[in-house]
């Protein structure tokens, strides 16, 4: 394979279709959980599903075929603030009740009539346009911890911003991998690195260890504290939440090497809440085994790895930055999400990218592809 | 996160020096994206460890957890029992599909803004405590079915289901324009479990013979018991089972519902029989013995004499189908005297003999413990007596039928050739048979004797003597045979639960000396059921054939179609239709001549046999008094059989037979016109007067006053005067009656009109009565 045909400008077609293969993967999986709980149309998740899956794939070309100058454009300094803006801004419109939409008990959603978009996805696409922007502009002032301070400082503002707006914790901790993980690789200055991992690291230990060792009444804490006790123990503490992992927990433990069939599962059809969305994984778990689960999980090393060759192949440092922050993005999903759903980590609420039921996760993502497509073509 | 990046630190430090010739520009990332990399492929291959373990270590475990979660267990589906109708198809028993209504917690706390409106709705539409419920479903987050309220009628539930419609509905318009969604009542969070519920709408009518159900739907008694498997049908079942390993897969057997029986009776019949003894017993309560009623039992059994069909079968006391163990509906007296009879004891002041040596220790808290026992007894006891109701008098006990078993008697002579109609037999009063020391003299009821009698005028004064002369010239042999031709000592085999048997009760070859053959001759010694001597006397007065009496002639499957008709079964021929026209004749001759003469009613010629048979085993003088009367005379189509056991009379013994007779004549009155047959007599005055204040008057038929009417029930008395009949309007407004001609008011229960003098009768039909008035021009000469 030719390093160079790809770098001049080909369509990145082993992206395309390790992408293709896990979004059809994951509509026959959307099929297979949701019909029980679809009502009178049984395509009907499936059909939205693909709607906003062909969405993805339109943005996905408009970016591919758009001038990479014009993606350095927005990158530029007025440009991504304004952006970020837009992004923050829609963000705000949830608070504007006519306009959002609630369920399970959070406001996530902007209802748009037709399409129900969820801001937090726009934000870290923007997230990624800014940081790699911004760093791209003057690679060396990230390595001055004035320059590092402000970028980070940026991110975890939007970070902020989204588990303040719509509570939704795992997009905030996203948003902020993505931002750290790419100034990590873009600053040279280890003191800096060690200074920010040392107090982020200390921060989360002395946060967890206070949420599990405190005793207080598991009805008074927050949302997601309780969440994190569940994860600790999910058996003690099965009526707040707990049922959700430990049922995802008896679907994949069930299913063993190679799991009951396709459309076997016993544990969609009325077990496991939220199946075709944030524990679908289970049900893959459950029905294709750990054969399939193990399939699932090289599709996305491929297609990992794609983007890393991509981020490598990179012509410049905005282009490398962008493929680093989508495939960041990718990564840290997938590894959030099995990590919830096999009880590794408290149950966050996070989407598997391209699997999971969910419109604007899939539009969004595919639309982040289209640059990394568009910077392999470059 | 950061635990994360501090690795990819730690490992990045390492590979930091390497050169990167990649870069294009002054970033270095090459090197960090390749351990980031390396850190994402381990952290994978973490996961797949991770997944790989639970499905190792806790594999087997969770798959049994996921089965068990699973309900593959079979949820049964109820059916629904037949109905019960009567020839006409009333109905007299049907289950009604009712609901039993579940609470889902699990669904209701899932979308915890939908409990509110869903409460109020209970609230609203069954009356719930809406705290209650509340309660309920914050306690129990967890809890699928819980049974909130049982026995829920179509009609509520629909109402119910309506409601929520409406309600959803409104919410859905309120929620398009605004932005406040409020929020709906939750459907799935309330089911509807069904359930069947037997009910009884006509309550005590026909209870003997219907029988009722038990909680579990089993029948008790009657039709109910006799009929239980062609009732009931079969559940149906929905179950889930494994088809492999661990694929599932539910299943759905329907349940068969239970066929419907169309029984013989007639509920007009049957509820003019129930009426008239229920008068006779309230009418004659405490007249011989205090504290008793009418008479202990009291059976009307009417039966179409050419199918063997029940018309009607009907038994005093009575109970409540729906509610089989209630006393409360008999009057208060002849509750005291069922539980008396049940072996209660009003003890609560006297020491309990059992239990007396330990009331003498304690008796303080023996008081409370008595007050306990009292109540417990008196439990027993009521239990015990409304038991004693539910046996169907009709067909569950036997007496000595007295003077009706003469007319079998003297058919078994007429049918045999050793009694003739010219016989004549000489009655002194006594007969003594036998030699030596075993003679014995039976006296006949007229102790002074009849004289010499045909054989018809034997039947007509009911003479002992006759008839025993007559039983010896039949011979024990004879007798026997026909006995057992009529059906004596076996069971009718009727449909109905609980016949009794009597074969002992009745004698054999090796029993009847000829003093039992005597005793037998006229009614006494043997014991029958009333439906063995209907049965039987329906076959000496239509022709000779016996026909096994019948209550049910359709079975109806749950559609309607007919699954079985029951024809009349023809058993035999016991006498030729000779002797049955001779019988038929000499019915008649009771009731013209004889000792029946009060069981006639108005306008009709109707034949029949009195009886009255001393009780015995008693100590005391106790009778059984019946009548057996058949209807019309000159062409038999039904027998209508009155049984008093333990009169409560004035009159005891042969006095009390009347009231049997005047029961029989109160019913045909009734059910004569009822059933098309026509008055072929004359009437008296004194009939007419007693039919018009019945309203049974037929309509053509002339309204004359007369004077005579000495009896109580007798109509006012006026001077004849030019009257004419006329409607009678009755004002809905004041229930006064309005005097077509001036439209004013008249009362319509003393007559008394505001300006005229009339003699109103009411009419039975309620709103229009017929009335007599004085011309105008009397009226004012009389105000004159």
């Amino acid at each position: 394979m030719s390093n160079e045909k790809r770098t001049r400008g080909g369509f990145d077609y082993q992206l395309f279709f390790v992408t293709l293969l896990l979004m059809i993967l994951g509509i026959v999986m959307i099929y297979s959980t949701s019909t029980y709980r679809a009502g009178e149309d049984p395509y009907s998740f499936v059909k939205r599903q693909v709607l906003a899956e062909i969405l993805g794939s339109i943005a996905l070309f408009t970016i591919y075929f758009i001038p990479y100058s014009w993606l350095k454009f927005m990158g530029r300094a007025p440009l991504r603030y304004i952006v970020l803006g837009v992004s923050l801004g829609l963000l705000l419109l949830l608070l504007v009740p006519a306009l959002s939409h609630t369920a399970y008990g959070a406001t996530r959603w902007l209802n748009l009539g037709f399409f129900n978009l969820q801001p937090a996805e726009v934000v870290k696409i923007a997230v990624i346009f800014f940081v790699a922007g911004y760093i791209s502009e003057k690679p060396e002032r990230v390595n001055t911890l004035k320059g590092y301070l402000t970028c980070l400082a940026v991110v975890l503002f939007c970070g902020l911003m989204v588990y303040s707006i719509s509570t939704n914790l795992s997009s905030a901790l996203i948003i902020m991998g993505i931002g750290v993980i790419m100034l990590f690789l873009s600053c040279n200055d280890w003191k800096i690195h060690l200074l920010v991992a040392g107090i982020g690291a200390v921060g989360v230990y002395l946060f967890v260890n206070w949420i599990i060792n405190s005793s207080m009444d598991v009805n008074n804490v927050d949302y997601h504290f309780k969440r994190i006790m569940v994860w600790h123990d999910p058996s003690a503490y099965v009526l707040d939440g707990g049922y959700q992992t430990l049922q995802a927990l008896y679907a994949i433990g069930s299913g063993g090497i190679t799991g009951k069939g396709i459309g076997k599962s016993v544990q969609k059809l009325s077990a496991i809440p939220e199946v075709h969305n944030d524990m679908i994984f289970s049900v893959v778990c459950e029905e294709l085994g750990l054969v399939g689960a193990v399939v699932v999980l090289i599709l996305f090393v491929l297609l990992l790895a794609r983007c890393m060759m991509i981020t490598l192949k990179a012509k410049d440092n905005f282009g490398k930055l962008l493929c680093a922050g989508v495939m960041m993005h990718i990564a840290i999903q997938v590894i959030l999400n099995i990590a919830v759903v096999t009880n590794t980590l408290p149950n966050t609420g996070v989407s598997l990218p391209f699997i999971s039921y969910g419109g604007s996760s899939a539009t969004f993502l595919l639309a982040e592809l289209g640059l990394v497509m568009k910077v392999a073509k470059e | 996160m950061a635990e994360n990046s501090k690795n990819k630190q730690a490992r990045g430090r390492r590979k930091r020096k390497r050169p990167d010739a990649q870069s294009v520009l002054n970033l270095n990332i090459a090197g960090k994206i390749v351990v980031v990399s390396a850190i994402i492929l381990l952290l994978f291959g973490f996961l797949v460890v991770r997944i790989a373990r639970i499905m190792r270590d806790n594999g087997d475990q969770y798959k049994k957890q996921v089965l068990s979660q699973q309900e593959y267990d079979s949820v049964t589906i109820p059916f629904r029992r037949g109905s019960i109708t009567d020839r006409n198809g009333v109905i007299l028993a049907h289950s009604e599909r009712v609901y039993n209504l579940i609470v889902d917690s699990y669904v209701l706390t899932d979308e915890e803004d939908t409990i509110e409106p869903t409460v109020m709705a209970l609230n609203e539409c069954f009356g719930l405590d809406a705290a209650e419920l509340r309660g309920y479903i914050r306690d129990n987050g967890n809890s699928r079915y819980h049974i909130f309220k049982k026995e829920i009628s179509y009609d509520e539930r629909t109402a119910y289901e309506e409601y929520v419609e409406n309600y959803n509905n409104e919410i859905n318009e309120f929620n398009k324009g605004s932005e406040i969604k409020r929020p709906k009542i939750n459907k799935n969070g309330v089911w509807f479990e069904d359930q069947f519920k037997r009910s009884y709408p006509n309550g005590t009518l026909a209870c003997d013979v219907i029988g009722f159900t038990t909680k579990d739907g089993r029948g008790q008694y009657g039709l109910e018991e006799y009929y239980d498997s062609t009732l009931s049908g079969s559940n149906g079942r929905e179950y889930g089972y494994l088809l492999d390993e661990n694929a599932l897969e539910r299943t759905v057997v329907p349940a068969v519902n239970g066929n419907t029986l169309v029984s013989t009776m007639d509920s007009y019949i049957q509820r003019v029989c129930e009426e008239k003894i229920k008068e006779y017993n309230e009418e004659h309560a405490d007249e011989y013995r205090e504290g008793e009623m009418g008479s202990d039992n009291t059976g009307v059994i009417v039966m179409d004499v050419h199918t063997g069909e029940v018309l009607a079968m009907a038994s005093y006391p009575y109970f409540d189908l729906n509610d089989p163990g209630n006393l409360d509906i008999l009057p208060e007296e002849l509750q005291s005297y069922l539980l008396e009879k049940a072996g209660w004891k009003d003890s609560k002041d006297d020491e309990d003999k059992n239990d007396e040596d330990e009331d003498d220790e304690e008796e303080e808290e023996s008081s409370k413990e008595k007050e306990q026992s009292y109540q417990e007894r008196l439990e027993a006891c009521r239990q015990k007596a409304s038991q004693s109701l539910w046996k169907n008098f009709c067909i569950s006990q036997s007496y000595e039928p007295g003077s009706v078993g003469k007319t079998f008697t003297v058919a078994m002579g007429l049918d045999s050739g050793t009694v003739h109609d010219n016989d004549v037999y000489n009655c002194g009063g006594y007969l003594t048979f036998g030699e030596g020391d075993n003679a014995t003299t039976i006296r006949c009821h007229n102790r002074y004797g009849d004289g010499p009698l045909t054989t018809k005028e034997a039947v007509e004064k009911s003479c002992n003597v006759a008839l025993m002369l007559m039983g010896q010239k039949i011979g024990k042999e004879r007798f026997l045979e026909y006995q057992k031709n009529f059906n004596f000592g076996l069971r009718t085999n009727i449909d109905l639960a609980g016949e009794m048997r009597t074969s002992s009760l009745v004698f054999n070859k090796d029993t009847m000396g000829i003093t039992e053959l005597m005793t037998s001759t006229f009614g006494q010694g043997f014991n029958v059921t009333m439906i063995q001597t209907a049965a039987a006397y329906c076959s000496l007065v239509n022709g000779g054939y016996y026909y096994k009496p019948h209550m049910v002639k359709q079975i109806l499957d749950d559609d309607g179609a007919v699954v079985k008709n029951i024809e009349p079964e023809l058993l035999r021929q016991v006498v030729s239709e000779k002797v049955s026209e001779q019988m038929i004749d000499y019915g008649i001759g009771v009731v013209e001549e004889g000792t029946g003469k009060k069981a006639r009613p108005a306008g009709y010629k109707i034949g029949g046999k009195t009886g009255t048979a001393e009780r015995s085993g008693q100590g005391k003088r106790d009778y059984t008094v019946s009548f057996m009367g058949f209807a019309p005379a000159d062409d038999p189509q039904i027998v209508v059989y009155v049984v008093i056991d333990r009169p409560n009379t004035a009159s005891q013994g042969e006095n009390a037979t009347r009231y049997a007779c005047v029961i029989c004549r109160e019913i045909m009155t009734e059910i004569l016109p009822y059933m098309h047959i026509f008055m072929t007599e004359e009437l008296s005055e004194e009939e007419k007067a007693e039919l018009e204040e019945r309203g049974r008057l037929p309509q053509d038929q002339e309204i004359e006053e007369n004077e005579e009417g000495g009896e109580s029930e007798e109509s006012p008395e006026e001077e004849e005067e030019e009257k004419e009949v006329i409607n009678l309007y009755i004002d809905p407004n004041s229930g006064y009656a309005i005097d077509p001609f001036n439209g004013e008011y008249l009362d319509p229960k003393t007559g008394e009109p505001i300006n005229s003098d009339s003699g109103i009768f009411q009419n039975s039909d309620g709103d229009t009565i017929d009335i007599t008035v004085l011309k105008d021009d009397e009226a004012e000469e009389k105000e004159d």
